[in-house]
């Protein structure tokens, strides 16, 4: 060791005191790049485990839709939807029964004599009824066939895994001693395929039997009865067109037809259906989850933009300091009320209005009021605007602040109005900004799980966009609030466990683009100020 | 609107000449203010300021720093009124012999009269083009004509227009401190006002753009009755007629510049000029 002279300034050797050699800064910088780290890692390893608990599922999709068609469970809908067709007739039918007999008590009849008038056109709706019975039975014995089928093969499957199992841990005997049928689907499906002739034949009677029996509908005198039966009749002369249709589907459909990884995906992305636990076939498609995130996405947004970005503009260039002071910790204020709260208010209150307001005679010129549902994508969506708000007024203030106060006074220098200073300098400047703000306000509410799951009213249905504006009055499910609600129940590593956890890889990327195209337009905003 | 509009468009009287002897001669007061207090809340910042401001002359203001010079400036035009706090004790400023402070006055109207041009060159996000027509749009002029001549007359009378009248459509932020200064008083030019208020426009440009700035109020003064607040003592005595000196809120002395350089009256004006301040 050196000798310290304590009169020599110039001993530049370092005095800063170290334990086991690091210094307190090196330490302190070891923690704070450890932190960083740390959230590195953990976002590293949540994409991880997403990807490899949901990568999975295609491939076990692609099975399942395999075995779907191999056991003839695809054959079998097939006929199902030409049933699916004559019970619409059937219950077109019924409509107008329940139509006339509603007339008969608006003329005062009583129920004994409604009863009486209806009894004489009873014949013809029982005839009509009738008619669908071969074609039902039809379906039903199929439709056992091919489950039976498959559970045959799904339970050998099974016996084969848990042999081989047996081998692995030595059980070998145990394992001989197993008796595994093998189940050929092929010949199963043989005996669906031979009894073709008889809906052929079904169909033949179809086209003989229901203009005959259509020959004996009741005639009405009420307009509305009759113009209600002549629609029917040109539904019913509609489907027997159809019938060909069907036939032919059925014969150019192969069942050995394989099916890919990419029909998988496929049927994943624009599947139309989300069924799970059905003793025929389940289906995971996400569109109406999706498509049902989206919309009430775009009506919390629709609401809150206006209300936010004005808000931050008011407060940031009109309000006065005392305005200031209570206005903007009382907005975000909100964001602070527990999302489960928000939702029992929907629930409790919003909704309720939502649908009595609907109700009033002063609104029943639009159409799809009075609505009849209280849970809707509209309840959701003007809650989740709720929970927006402060996110895009936080964030908008903070944009507008930025904008130099010496814009401001150059243009009033120039003889231009408060407003008209706020349009054409204020805003435009701001504008990255304020689009940034917006983006991370949509990511809040796609993200957003409980409001959605309490108040959405949780159809699984693609919204019929269809309906124009009356979309938004729909119950509808989504992507978050499918996940919460059958995360709980599923077996882990089934098809549906893997189901999910695409679903919120899904939502993963989608609010990791959102937060990257928000920063993206920040960083240009910055630099086209700089 | 009106009860400025029409005492202050001097320059239709101008021009037909009738007030063309009388100007010409000795100009008349512009601006006067007379008996002028005023404070940012309950801190007094400027105490009794009487003064002339001559038409199609240069004043300046000079003195030490937080004495008030840009305070009475923003005055004039009244951008104060955008600070909270700030109020007016007592006193009156009359512009074309408006009292300016009056109820009625329209203070969008009056700052189309008085122009400012301010320390930090300040050009809008924008193109050019739209940071010159800005002070047009706003009063509902679109035509296409007319913004084109406004941007080659205020842009050449801001002597920037050879340099940039071929990239009109950049952004003026593109621009060196210098430009970005002269986009500036072209864009003040644009409004058409009688006065410009320049507080400090040269403190952030370096020597060759000072120059220029300094070339173009002398052109500018034969149109425009300039005021402008500067710390440079040599600016001060190139470009202007009659030099104010402030301290601690009072106007000390005002009088023509050769005057206050050469002779001051008053012993602190004299001390300041020289250096010699403490
Ligand atoms: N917005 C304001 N609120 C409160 N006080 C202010 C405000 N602006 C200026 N002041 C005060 O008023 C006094 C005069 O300020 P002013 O800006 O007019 O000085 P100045 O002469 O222009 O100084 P400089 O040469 O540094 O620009 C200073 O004491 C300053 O602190
Ligand atoms: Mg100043």
């Amino acid at each position: 060791m050196n000798e310290v002279d304590p009169d020599n300034r110039y001993d530049l050797n370092s005095s800063r005191k170290s334990f086991l050699g690091i210094t307190w800064e090196q330490a302190l910088k070891g923690l704070f790049g450890g932190n960083a780290l740390v959230s590195i890692v953990v976002l590293g390893l949540i994409t991880l485990f997403l990807f490899k608990e949901g990568v999975g599922f295609f491939g076990q999709y692609r099975e399942s839709l395999s075995l779907h068609r191999q056991s003839g469970l695809e054959y079998v809908e097939l006929i199902r939807e030409e049933l699916d067709s004559f019970s619409a007739l059937e219950k077109y039918l019924n409509s107008i029964r329940s139509m006339q007999s509603e007339q008969l008590t608006a003329e005062g009849m009583e129920f004994k004599e409604i009863k009486a008038t209806l009894r004489e056109d009873e014949e013809f709706f029982y005839d009509f009824e009738d008619l669908g019975y071969p074609l039902r039975e039809y379906v039903l014995d199929s439709n056992e066939v091919a489950i039976a089928a498959r559970d045959r093969y799904e339970e050998m499957l099974n016996l084969r895994v848990h042999r081989s199992n047996l081998i692995e841990i030595g059980k070998t005997q145990e394992a001989e001693a197993l008796v595994i049928n093998d189940v050929d689907l092929e010949q199963l499906f043989e005996l669906l395929k031979s009894k073709e002739t008889d809906f052929i034949e079904i169909n033949r009677k179809f086209r003989q039997s229901i203009p005959n029996i259509i020959e004996q509908a009741p005639l009405y005198e009420n307009t509305e009865l009759a113009a209600k039966m002549s629609r029917f009749r040109e539904l019913s002369a509609m489907f027997l067109e159809e019938l060909p249709g069907y036939e032919a589907s059925l014969l150019s459909w192969d069942r050995k037809k394989p099916i890919g990884i990419g029909e998988s995906f496929t049927a994943f992305v624009f599947g139309n259906k989300w069924v799970t636990n059905s003793s025929i076939q389940d289906w995971y498609g996400i569109a109406p989850l999706f498509l049902g995130s989206l919309l009430i996405s775009l009506i919390a947004m629709i609401i809150a933009i206006p209300l936010g970005v004005g808000a931050a503009i008011y407060v940031n260039q009109v309000a006065t300091p005392i305005e200031q002071t209570i206005i903007k910790p009382y907005i975000e204020f909100i964001s602070a009320i527990p999302s489960v709260v928000i939702g029992f208010f929907g629930i409790a209150v919003f909704g309720t209005l939502v649908r009595e307001v609907s109700g009033w005679e002063a609104l029943s010129w639009i159409s799809f009021f009075p609505m009849s549902e209280r849970l809707t994508g509209f309840t959701a969506g003007g809650l989740l605007a709720l929970m927006a708000i402060p996110t895009i007024f936080t964030l908008a203030e903070d944009a507008l602040n930025n904008v130099p106060l010496s814009y401001k006074e150059a243009s009033m220098a120039m003889g231009s109005t408060r407003l008209q200073t706020i349009i054409r300098i204020i805003v435009p400047t701001a504008l990255s900004g304020i689009i940034s703000a917006v983006l991370l306000g949509f990511g809040r509410v796609i993200g957003e799980t409980m409001v959605v799951l309490l108040c959405a009213g949780n159809r699984i249905e693609i919204p019929r966009f269809s309906e124009g504006l009356g979309v938004v009055f729909e119950p509808v499910h989504t992507m978050t609030g499918i996940i919460a609600q059958e995360l709980g129940e599923v077996v882990n590593g089934s098809i549906h466990y893997r189901a999910l956890f695409v679903v919120g890889l899904t939502l993963f990327v989608i609010s990791l683009l959102i937060n990257y195209m928000a920063q993206k337009i920040v960083i240009k905003f910055q630099i086209s100020r700089g | 609107m009106s009860l400025v509009t029409d005492k202050l468009t001097t320059k239709s009287l101008i021009e037909t000449g009738e007030l063309y002897s009388e100007m010409t001669e000795i100009n008349r007061s512009l601006i006067n203010i007379s008996n002028f207090d005023f404070f940012y809340g309950e801190k007094q910042a400027l105490f009794d300021v009487n003064m002339d401001i001559k038409e199609r002359e240069v004043t300046a203001f000079i003195g030490p720093s937080g004495c008030g010079k840009s305070t009475l400036l923003r005055c004039i035009n009244r951008m104060n009124d955008l600070i909270d706090v700030a109020r007016i004790g007592s006193g009156k400023i009359t512009v074309n012999g408006v009292d300016i402070y009056d109820d009625r006055v329209d203070t969008i109207e009056l700052r189309k009269r008085v122009g400012m041009v301010f320390q930090k060159s300040n050009p809008f996000p924008k193109s050019i083009y739209e940071n010159v027509v800005y002070g047009l749009r706003i009063q509902g002029i679109s035509r296409k004509s007319k913004l084109d001549e406004s941007v080659e007359r205020c842009l050449k009378g801001a002597a920037l227009w050879e340099e940039v009248k071929d990239r009109l459509d950049t952004s003026g932020l593109s621009l060196s401190g210098g430009q970005q200064q002269r986009l500036c008083i072209a864009r003040a030019l644009a409004v058409e006002p009688d006065i410009l208020l320049m507080d400090e426009p040269c403190s952030a440009l370096d020597p060759v753009a000072t120059a220029k700035v300094e070339e173009l109020i002398h052109t500018l003064k034969d149109r425009y009755t300039i005021v402008i607040v500067t710390h440079n003592m040599q600016q001060a005595a190139r470009v202007s007629e009659k030099t104010a000196f402030f301290y601690l809120g009072k106007l000390i002395e005002m009088n023509a510049t050769d005057q206050i350089f050469m002779s001051p009256e008053k012993e602190q004006t004299e001390a300041y000029i020289s250096g010699r301040f403490g």
